[in-house]
C-alpha cells in the first residue's frame, strides 16, 4: 500500500550547514514530489549596493555576500564596473587576479569534500580535509592580508603584489597539498562508503542537466560541457594550462570526482601562474563613473556567477543584479532529488555544496 | 580501506592541529597583516580623503570652531580593506594599518550609541562650523561695503 508523507527538511536541521527548506512529498520512503525554499538569510546586499554605497565601494560591499567565494564576487563586479568604463586590465592584474580565483576554488571544493565524507560517516576524514585546506588559506592570507574576507581586487588593477617569497611559499604549501589531493583521490574511488555506497546516487543524466540549466561541478559531472573558464576570454585560461574536468555518470560519485580533478587542475594552474607571472603595474588610475548596461559571467567554485551592473554617470548605481551558481541550480537540484530515497537526501544535497548565503544576500 | 585504517589509527599518536586559543596564542600572523588603521595627528593634513573613501564609514572628523579637526576612528566598524590608507597624500605617517587585531566588545563598552552619537556631534560640528564661516563672511562683506 502506498502512502504519502510530507516531509520538511529545513530550514533547520542536522544535516543542513546553511537554511534552506525542502519540501519533500514521499511515497513510501521514495520523493516523489519536491518543493524549495531559499530566502532565509537575505541580507538586501543588491538594495544596499544601489542607495547606500557609492559605485567605488561596492566591491567591498558584494565581497561580503559569501565567505566562501569573496574574491569570485568581487572580481565580478570590478570586472563589470571596468567594463563600463572601458578599461582593460594589463596581464599581470590578470594573472593575480586568475590566482586568487583558482586557490579559491581549491579551498571551496575541500570543504564540499570534507562535508560530503562527513555524511558518509566519515568525521576523522572531515577534520583532516578542513586541515589540509588550511595550506590553501594560509596563502590566500599571507597574499591578500586577511583569511576570509580578501579584499585585494580593487577597480584598476589589484590591491597587493607577489613578492618572491610568497611565490616560494605557494609553491611549498601546494606541493604540501598534492600529494594530501591524490591520497583523497585514492579513498574517494576505492573506499566502498565514498565510492560504491555514492555510485548511481542523485542521478542527473546529461538530458536533465541540459533540460534544467545545472551548471558548475553539477553539470560537469553529467557530461555537460559548461565552464565559463572556457567560454568567456576575460582570463588567458588556456595560457596556464586549463582543461576542463568530464564526467559522464552526473551521481554524487562523479561530483566528488569532478572536483578532486579541478583540485589537481588548479594546483597545477595556479602554479604555473607564480611561475609566468608578467611584468607590470598591479594598479591603475581608472577614470569616470559607470554609464550603461552590462553583464558579467564568471566560473565561481559552484559555477556561473552572473551579474548585470546599471549605471548613469552617478555616484550611485541604479541597479546590481546578482545571480548566484546555487540558485541557477535549484531545478536541477529538484530533478535529481525526485525518485531518490528520502534517506539520501542529506548526503544529495550536500554533494551539490549549497551556498546559500550566496543565494539569499 | 586498509590503508584509511592504518591512517586513523597513526592519526592518535600525532600532535593536534588547533591550539588552546585564549590560554596559548601561537597564530603566526603573515607580514603585512590587515590590521587596525592607526593614526598619527600631528603628520595629518585633514583632507578628509580617506572619511570619503571609508566603504562602511568608520572613520569621522569632528570639527571644532578654532578650525582643527579631530580624527575618531571606530575599530568595530572597521572592515580593514585598506582603502584610507590608499587614499592618503601621506601614507605610513599619517594614516597606517597596524597588524593589530580589535579585541571584541562586551555590552558594558555600548559600541554602536557611542558610535552613533559621535556620528551626529562630527555632522553636528560641521554644520555649526560652516554657519560660522558663514556668518564671518558675510560680517567682513558688510564691514567692508560700510
Amino acid at each position: 500500500m502506498k502512502k504519502v508523507v510530507n516531509i520538511p527538511l529545513g530550514s533547520q536541521h542536522i544535516s543542513l550547514l546553511e537554511p534552506i527548506r525542502f519540501q519533500f512529498t514521499t511515497e513510501n520512503e521514495k520523493i516523489v514530489e519536491v518543493g524549495a525554499d531559499v530566502g532565509f538569510v537575505h541580507r538586501g546586499i543588491e538594495k544596499a549596493c544601489t542607495e547606500k554605497f557609492e559605485w567605488k565601494k561596492v566591491g567591498y560591499v558584494v565581497a561580503r555576500v559569501c565567505g566562501l567565494c569573496a574574491i569570485t564576487h568581487s572580481l565580478s563586479y570590478t570586472l563589470a564596473a571596468e567594463k563600463l568604463l572601458g578599461y582593460q586590465a594589463n596581464e599581470r592584474i590578470k594573472y593575480l587576479r586568475m590566482l586568487m580565483v583558482e586557490l579559491d576554488r581549491i579551498h571551496s571544493h575541500m570543504l564540499c569534500l570534507a562535508h560530503v565524507s562527513e555524511n558518509a560517516g566519515f568525521e576523522a576524514m572531515f577534520m583532516q580535509i578542513m586541515a589540509d585546506r588550511e595550506l590553501v588559506m594560509d596563502i590566500q592570507e599571507a597574499i591578500s592580508g586577511n583569511r576570509v574576507q580578501f579584499d585585494f581586487i580593487a577597480i584598476g588593477g589589484v590591491n597587493r603584489d607577489l613578492t618572491p617569497e610568497l611565490v616560494q611559499r605557494v609553491h611549498k604549501n601546494l606541493d604540501a597539498l598534492k600529494p594530501k589531493i591524490d591520497d583523497l583521490m585514492e579513498r574517494f574511488t576505492n573506499n566502498w562508503s565514498l565510492s560504491l555506497k555514492y555510485k548511481g546516487i542523485g542521478v542527473l543524466t546529461y538530458e536533465e542537466a541540459y533540460t534544467y540549466n545545472a551548471l558548475g561541478p553539477l553539470a560537469r559531472a553529467a557530461g555537460l560541457k559548461t565552464d565559463v573558464r572556457a567560454e568567456s576570454s576575460y582570463f588567458p585560461y588556456e595560457e596556464v594550462g586549463y582543461e576542463m574536468v568530464l564526467e559522464s555518470s552526473g551521481d554524487i560519485y562523479a561530483r566528488n570526482i569532478v572536483r578532486l580533478r579541478e583540485i589537481c587542475n588548479s594546483i597545477q594552474m595556479c602554479k604555473n601562474i607564480v611561475d609566468n607571472l608578467p611584468a607590470g603595474e598591479i594598479i591603475e588610475k581608472v577614470k569616470g563613473k559607470p554609464d550603461g548596461e552590462t553583464i558579467i559571467r564568471v566560473e565561481a567554485p559552484r559555477g556561473e556567477l552572473f551579474y548585470l551592473v546599471r549605471g548613469s554617470k552617478k555616484n550611485l548605481l541604479d541597479r546590481v543584479r546578482i545571480k548566484t551558481p546555487t540558485f541557477s541550480a535549484i531545478p536541477a537540484m529538484i530533478e535529481v532529488f525526485k525518485g531518490s530515497e528520502y534517506a539520501d537526501a542529506p548526503a544529495i544535497l550536500a554533494s551539490f555544496d549549497p551556498c546559500m548565503s550566496c543565494t539569499a544576500k | 580501506m586498509l590503508k584509511a585504517l592504518i591512517q586513523a589509527f597513526t592519526n592518535l599518536f600525532k600532535p593536534v592541529h588547533t591550539v588552546k586559543y585564549p590560554f596559548e596564542e601561537d597564530i603566526v600572523r603573515p607580514k603585512d597583516y590587515r590590521g587596525l588603521i592607526e593614526h598619527n595627528d600631528e603628520e595629518c593634513v585633514f583632507c578628509d580623503k580617506c572619511e570619503k573613501a571609508c566603504p562602511p564609514k568608520s572613520i569621522v572628523f569632528y570639527q571644532h570652531t578654532d578650525g582643527t579637526k579631530e580624527y575618531r576612528y571606530n575599530p568595530y566598524l572597521c572592515i580593514y580593506c585598506g582603502e584610507c590608507v590608499r587614499a592618503c597624500p601621506k601614507p605610513h605617517e599619517a594614516l597606517w594599518q597596524s597588524d593589530k587585531k580589535q579585541t571584541s566588545a562586551t555590552k558594558e563598552d555600548d559600541v554602536n550609541n557611542t558610535w552613533f552619537a559621535w556620528q551626529r556631534e562630527a555632522a553636528q560640528s560641521r554644520e555649526t562650523y560652516a554657519a560660522m564661516k558663514k556668518a564671518a563672511k558675510a560680517s567682513k562683506r558688510e564691514s567692508k561695503e560700510e
